[in-house]
């Protein structure tokens, strides 16, 4: 254990803080009471989704059985986080830098997620020049370099279009900047990396290994341990700030947008409704008779002193 | 002081020009943030292509402005009285920052907290939704109409005063905002430019919802700080709760209507028709949105000639709220939403009905069957359904014989935001179109991309002041728009046409809309309601149903 490098350990440390940040992020969304419904439409999972339609538009609705199709619900998702399919219809000038910087990320990640699988193989036992090894390995750098590239395009064209759009320069501030600079440089370090030091990732794949069998990495050089550093901060870093909606995202729509699940006699909706409809409210306007439970208050009227 | 008053005005005068308006300036009390000129606006089609085709646009007067908190874009929806004192300018601050603490609890706003929170956090600021914004796009592009806005102003002020530590590095995170009591009064006003149709949302490639920010904004100076549009609250759903009505309708008068609305119908028909009101164990109780018996009385005729014809086993109500659909909380304020869902469902269950059935009225359809479905709980819970599919299979089944002949003039579809974008209802309306208008021709874009009538959230009920002018040149325009694209091909005055739009109060947006621009007159372009197309292609019939503004 001695011979572990501080490298090391702030990758450790990464992952912990990293791994925990997003937990908790989504353990507390998670955890947020039910809200009334507020669904925008169309809606992946329902039967209209082509034209938007919902099971509104049926007679009886509640009599009917409700189908959610989540095959279409994943196909959005894919769709909409790999590609940015909202930017593309709706700003195309952004999407054109916005796109290159988020999918080159997300092939980062495929490439350090490729190369962890390479490494716990290897970890395992499997010798270096297994077939599959070099095949992961070899879908990896690709999608590293690429990634790395386009990641760096499109951060500099963010940030180039941040600054001079009319329209986002007031709405940019320091911080946003900074962000972006910062995700420049973990990209611009990695493509360092790759150009001078590692061109074909053989010591990432290795340093991956010695994280998963917690024994020495040895000497990373320079430009690997300036990559590792920067990678690591801005991994503890992400789940902090509001770049976390890359993945939280997902709830936005899962969560509230594509929410439609009706309240019906004995469902679940049912009683969490019941939970919160005994909330104590501390409203202050006259007409909210602050102190009551919201089943209290749904159920009042207003008096003339209240109005 | 005449030179720093001098430097001030011209400040003011440059910004303005520019259009330099940042978010920042919210707190300067120095400028008007806004001005409204109808040269500035959105072109029009033809026949409005030309400057001298644009209305004047009604401003307030000095005592008004003198009166209350005007300096926003030089309109008011809610007239806040300028404070007088320090004290006043203090509390006022004192209190928004108490509600905004409020608004981010789970105790006090579970109503709304996941996606409040979640739009709050995760905004990356690309100013995607603007676009999508008929406001903002119609205005010229004012900058404060912006979707982001008001939600970045108040995302600030959160960071700013709310969360622990963010005075210290305001400047580089971007909360450099400063909290005075003209931040407030403007942030409350421009709550109300905003017509919460979420197009904005749907445009957002991350989710973040503009129009639900600004509904807890709402929210917020309604239930902390007792500030809503008089029409909204106290003439609006403290009334219906009351009365009976937002329009000041009570039980005997309603009944006098109905009255009225039989001999109508004899008279215009020649259908002896009795309409049920209060009949105990009825299927449906069918519940319309009350304007509809003052302004538009042959729409709740309508329904009565087409659920009599179908045979359905129905009734009206003429209890409390029980004659009026509307549930104006919906979009301004939680326990009042509540309150009338409440007393809907109870109505229900007394006459101990299957279902409640609502009928054109699309934020009625949004409140009682979406919103308030997680309010009303065990036996409040009566299955509501929206008068479209019930039409639809009416219409297509063959209940009601038809001829399509007689609705032989162009007809487009206005989509009511909270019936389509927001409920997904949207091919029954299509279908009954298509069956009984030969020349139907859709708006573009439609269903659930299309444009707010512009009185959404409200704007259509709201008269006081100038607001609606703001209302028929900036939130309505780009419906008038749309409508105008649609016709030009028959946009020849003497070519009547109609639009159908199933919500009352889009149609009353949109009545207001063609009068302001003397649309009738110069285009030959008028409007209705659904169930009044139907009951025109009724064979049994023999005169026209729906009157052209020309006959009336």
């Amino acid at each position: 254990m001695c011979s572990i490098s501080w490298v090391q350990i702030l990758s450790y440390v990464t992952v912990v803080i990293c791994g925990v940040g997003i937990a908790v992020k989504v353990i507390k969304t998670y955890a947020l009471p039910i809200h009334l419904r507020w669904e925008l439409y169309p809606i992946p999972h329902e039967k209209g989704f082509k034209y938007g339609g919902s099971y509104f538009e049926e007679v009886d609705w509640w009599k009917k059985p409700r189908k959610k199709n989540f095959l279409n619900f994943l196909k959005f998702l894919f769709i909409e986080i790999l590609f940015v399919r909202a930017l593309y219809h709706n700003n195309r000038k952004m999407w054109y830098v916005s796109f290159p910087l988020h999918f080159g990320l997300y092939l980062v990640i495929g490439w350090l997620g490729l190369l962890f699988l390479a490494a716990v193989l290897s970890a395992l036992g499997l010798p270096a020049e297994h077939a599959l090894i070099l095949f992961l390995h070899g879908i990896a750098t690709v999608l590293g370099v690429i990634g790395f590239l386009l990641a760096a395009v499109g951060c500099v064209g963010v940030i180039i279009r941040r600054a001079t759009a009319p329209e986002l320069q007031g709405f940019s501030a320091p911080i946003d900047y900074c962000n972006l600079v910062f995700i420049l440089a973990v990209v611009v370090s990695g493509l360092t990396m790759w150009l001078v030091a590692d061109p074909r990732f053989l010591q990432v794949r290795e340093y991956l290994t010695s994280l998963i069998t917690f024994k020495s990495a040895g000497p990373l050089g320079p430009a690997m341990t300036l990559h590792v550093v920067l990678f690591s901060l801005f991994a503890i870093y992400l789940p902090f700030t509001h770049m976390s909606h890359a993945f939280m995202k997902f709830f936005l729509w899962d969560k509230v947008f594509f929410e439609d699940d009706p309240n019906l006699k004995g469902s679940s909706v049912e009683s969490r409704v019941a939970s919160v409809l005994n909330y104590t409210q501390t409203w202050s306007a006259p007409h909210m008779h602050a102190g009551g439970t919201w089943s209290e208050t749904a159920s009042k009227g207003v008096k003339d002193e209240e109005k | 002081m005449p030179v720093e008053r001098g430097a001030k005005l011209h400040q003011r005068e440059l910004k303005m020009k520019k259009n330099k308006i940042f978010l920042e300036d919210i707190c300067d009390p120095s400028i008007q943030m806004a001005d409204i000129e109808p040269e500035k606006l959105m072109p029009l089609p033809y026949p409005y292509d030309t400057p001298e085709a644009q209305p004047a646009i009604k401003r307030l007067t000095d005592d008004q402005k003198a009166r209350y908190e005007s300096d926003l874009d030089g309109f008011l929806a809610l007239k806040i009285p300028k404070p007088e004192t320090k004290e006043e300018e203090e509390q006022l601050v004192k209190k928004f920052l108490e509600g905004l603490k409020k608004l981010l609890s789970r105790e006090n706003n579970w109503t709304f907290l996941m996606p409040l929170m979640m739009s709050l956090e995760y905004c990356a600021k690309c100013q995607t939704c603007n676009d999508a914004c008929p406001v903002y796009v119609a205005s010229g592009k004012q900058e404060i109409y912006r979707p982001t806005y008001r939600s970045e102003v108040l995302r600030k002020i959160i960071n700013k005063y709310i969360k622990p530590g963010g005075k210290a590095f305001a400047k580089f995170t971007g909360n450099e905002i400063d909290l005075n009591w003209k931040t407030v009064a403007r942030l409350a006003e421009l709550a109300y430019r905003c017509t919460l149709c979420r197009r904005c949302a749907q445009a957002c490639p991350i989710g973040v919802d503009n129009g639900l920010i600004t509904h807890e904004l709402r929210k917020l100076f309604s239930q902390e700080m007792g500030i809503a549009p008089e029409e909204l609250h106290k003439k609006g759903s403290v009334q219906q709760l009351e009365v009976g009505s937002s329009t000041g309708m009570s039980r005997q008068a309603f009944k006098d209507i109905i009255e009225f609305l039989e001999e109508e119908i004899e008279e215009k028909t020649g259908k002896k028709i009795t309409i049920p009101v209060d009949k105990k164990g009825a299927d449906i109780l069918l519940i319309h949105n009350a304007g509809e018996f003052l302004s538009w009385p042959e729409n709740p005729s309508a329904f009565a000639i087409i659920f009599e014809e179908a045979g359905l086993n129905w009734t009206l109500s003429s209890e409390i709220a029980g004659y009026d659909a509307v549930n104006y909380g919906v979009w301004y304020d939680d326990a009042q939403l509540a309150r009338v869902a409440v007393r809907h469902a109870k109505i229900a269950k007394d006459l101990g009905v299957k279902k409640i059935v609502v009928g054109e009225c699309g934020h009625a359809h949004k409140a009682l069957m979406v919103i308030a479905d997680r309010v009303l709980n065990e036996d409040l819970n009566i299955p509501r359904e929206s008068c479209l599919p019930l039409l639809e299979d009416i219409v297509i089944n063959g209940k009601l014989k038809l001829d399509p002949q007689k609705n032989n003039f162009p007809v487009t579809l206005h989509d009511p935001c909270n019936i389509v974008r927001l409920m997904g209802i949207v091919e029954p309306q299509r279908k009954i179109l298509r069956k009984i208008a030969p020349q139907f021709r859709e708006m573009a874009p439609e269903g659930v991309k299309n444009y707010c009538c512009g009185g959404g959230a409200g704007f259509a009920i709201m008269p006081s002041l100038n607001m609606p002018d703001w209302r028929s040149s900036v939130s309505s325009r780009m419906k008038f728009k749309q409508i105008l694209e649609v016709f030009q091909d028959v946009i020849d005055p003497g070519i009547r046409k109609m639009v159908c739009a199933p919500c009352s109060n889009c149609k009353g947006a949109i009545r207001d809309l063609l009068e302001y621009y003397d649309a009738w007159e110069k285009t030959g372009i008028a409007y209705t309601g659904l169930v009044d197309l139907i009951v025109n292609a009724m064979v049994d019939i023999e005169g026209p149903f729906i009157e052209w503004p020309d006959e009336m």
